[in-house]
């Protein structure tokens, strides 16, 4: 039972970066982003193709590559929205539904349905302990997570950037009268969601393969993280990545992994029933 | 489009009248020429259009979700096939006849749809839009994990006539032509009676609302029981059309169809807009059949661009018209 708890810890932190960065979103936008897997996995996927899929770039310059394309790309998701998010949330969130059609299209037509190994670059070690393996790519998975975390911290707690994004995302008219460039801080918000998406995908990657769909429907259980951590809180969507991680590697072990989604779907609704606002919300008044 | 014409407040009477007649016009005519249509086209055809109908009443729930609560649904594969397989067990079991199945089939997906809009009640509707991701998700598996009952991958089968003598293609053509009638009259209607009102204040002005018992989370509960009812109405009509229901017919896709569809009708409750919808849905794929990649890139096209255009781009020219005509006077 303890390695499966293992293994769920570590995917359940790849689960974590995905919902950090739709609650960096939502936060500071008040919508959700569909096109995140879809845009996630067209990042792993110019990652393949500029390293072992032809162009034979090293890893690192094709990851900053893939990194700047995931900035570009959601530079122009945002000012595609922007206007729309002034009107009505849900004709934003449709909008980036289309979004990651057009991205999920786009990868089917370069890249076809074809399935690609896609490596982190790593030795391969393994050491035990408790009976445990504890691979290469376990530890880079944490401490990828542990760095990933650690910056987003300081940068929300400590820079100018992230004082406004707080602000922002507490009361939005508030944050206009005092002058803040509220189009900057979701700029700023869509693009550390991009670049969070790109590392969770390259690092989910390794545990399958890489597909058309592969990013997508590992995207779903960052959804579930979302939910259950709350949509409006970052560390409780961080915990409900882990929580999501462990329960759904535990379900498919000992229970069916064929149903997988709707164990999810379950556990979604439960959580809504019992922790309504996530797992850290303090019940403070009605949240309408 | 982003602020539906739909709105709790009286209408300005002297504007609507003239608009309504030609709304209404419109509406006849399509079920004219809809109902005319068997003559001059054959099975295959037929075939087609029956479908389109029937997908037609599923793209209405997610038009009608839209419109009266403001929820975006990519979900509604599981009403859809709430609805289908309601029906199908119902004649393969009991032996349940068509009529008693569709009500049945309505009456369950209401429920299973107030069932799974109601943890969310008290939250923003965020929640209810993703988790209806994973609702979405689950229907194959679940249909697939319970193959004893539902049939598995082949399905079960569902009986195409219901009167004998005419030709079960026709059956199926007429019988989708008006149901689908009767869900736009039902949904178009819906915006006068006394629970659509009320969900409509509690859109527009939630403390009012509330104060009179409607409050925003019921408001939300019952615009999404509809829509479920709707969308298992549509389902037990496909089921019929197709005179069979299997787990490939419900998969996560559908569910984009359908919003892909809502949208193009532009969350339309009238027959035309939603006859506009799901012909863009089902006939683009059969036109480009040959190139399977481009219909998810047009499918995104459609989303965004008839977003963009219909918030962004046509109250731009709306307002310029509008400054320039003020200017010259």
């Amino acid at each position: 039972m303890l390695p499966v708890i293992w293994q769920g810890i570590v995917t359940g932190c790849l689960y974590s970066l995905g919902a950090l960065g739709l609650v960096m979103i939502f936060k500071s936008s008040k919508m959700v982003n569909f096109a995140h897997g879809a845009l996630a996995g067209y990042g792993a996927f110019s990652v393949h193709a500029l390293t072992a899929g032809g162009a034979g770039w090293p890893w690192l310059a094709a990851v900053a590559a893939a990194l700047l394309g995931a900035i570009a790309i959601s530079v122009l998701v945002y000012g595609l929205i922007a206007e729309l998010l002034q009107r009505a949330a849900t004709t934003a969130t449709i909008a980036t539904l289309g979004i990651g059609l057009i991205a999920q299209g786009m990868i089917l037509w370069q890249y076809g349905s074809n399935i690609f190994r896609l490596d982190l670059p790593l030795p391969h070690l393994s050491f035990s302990i408790l009976g445990m393996a504890l691979t290469a790519y376990d530890v880079a998975v944490l401490s990828a997570t542990f760095l990933v975390v650690v910056a987003l911290f300081l940068v929300i707690e400590r820079t100018r950037l992230g004082v406004a994004f707080r602000a922002v995302s507490t009361d939005p008219f508030a944050a206009r009268v005092c002058g803040l460039s509220i189009s900057r801080v979701h700029l700023f918000s869509w693009v550390t969601s991009s670049m969070l998406g790109v590392i969770a995908a390259l690092l989910i990657v390794p545990t399958t393969f890489l597909s058309s769909t592969t990013v997508t429907t590992f995207m779903l259980q960052a959804f579930a993280a979302a939910v259950i951590g709350g949509f409006d809180s970052l560390p409780g969507s961080a915990i409900g990545g882990i929580l999501v991680g462990v329960s759904c590697n535990l379900f498919s072990f000992y229970v069916a992994p064929e149903l997988l989604n709707t164990f999810l779907l379950t556990f979604m609704l439960a959580s809504l029933s019992f922790f309504p606002g996530g797992i850290l919300s303090q019940r403070l008044g009605s949240r309408v | 489009m982003s602020e539906p014409s739909t709105t709790a407040l009286p209408a300005d009477r002297t504007r609507r009248s003239a608009v309504r007649i030609d709304d209404r016009m419109l509406s006849i005519g399509t079920v004219l020429l809809l109902g005319l249509l068997p003559i001059w086209i054959g099975s295959f055809w037929l075939y087609s259009i029956s479908l389109l109908l029937a997908q037609g009443i599923a793209i209405l729930s997610v038009s009608f979700l839209i419109r009266y609560s403001g929820e975006v649904s990519i979900g509604h594969n599981f009403f859809v096939a709430t609805g289908a397989y309601t029906i199908a067990l119902l004649q393969n079991g009991p032996n349940v006849p068509f009529l008693g199945g569709v009500v049945v089939a309505t009456a369950v997906s209401a429920a299973v749809g107030l069932l799974f809009a109601w943890p969310s009640r008290t939250l923003s509707g965020v929640y209810l839009s993703v988790v209806t991701l994973a609702l979405g998700l689950c229907v194959p598996e679940v249909l697939l994990y319970w193959s004893e009952v539902t049939g598995g991958f082949e399905g079960l089968f569902v009986e195409s006539r219901i009167v004998g003598g005419v030709a079960s293609g026709l059956q199926q053509y007429y019988v989708a032509l008006a149901a689908l009638c009767i869900a736009t009259f039902v949904a178009h209607r819906f915006r006068g009676s006394r629970l659509g009102l009320m969900i409509l204040t509690a859109r527009d002005h939630p403390h009012a609302a509330a104060a009179f018992g409607m409050t925003s989370g019921s408001a939300r509960l019952s615009a999404f029981a509809v829509s479920a009812a709707i969308a298992g109405f549509g389902g037990s009509i496909l089921g019929f059309t197709t005179s069979m229901v299997s787990p490939n017919s419900f998969i996560f896709w559908n569910s984009v169809t359908l919003l892909v569809g809502a949208v193009v009708s532009l969350y339309s409750t009238r027959i035309y807009g939603v006859v506009v919808g799901a012909a863009f849905v089902t006939l683009v794929p059969q036109l480009l059949s040959n190139y399977g990649q481009f219909i998810l890139i047009i499918y995104g096209l459609a989303l965004l661009g008839v977003i963009i255009v219909f918030n962004v781009t046509v109250p731009a020219i709306v307002r310029r018209v509008r400054r320039r005509r003020n200017h010259r006077v």
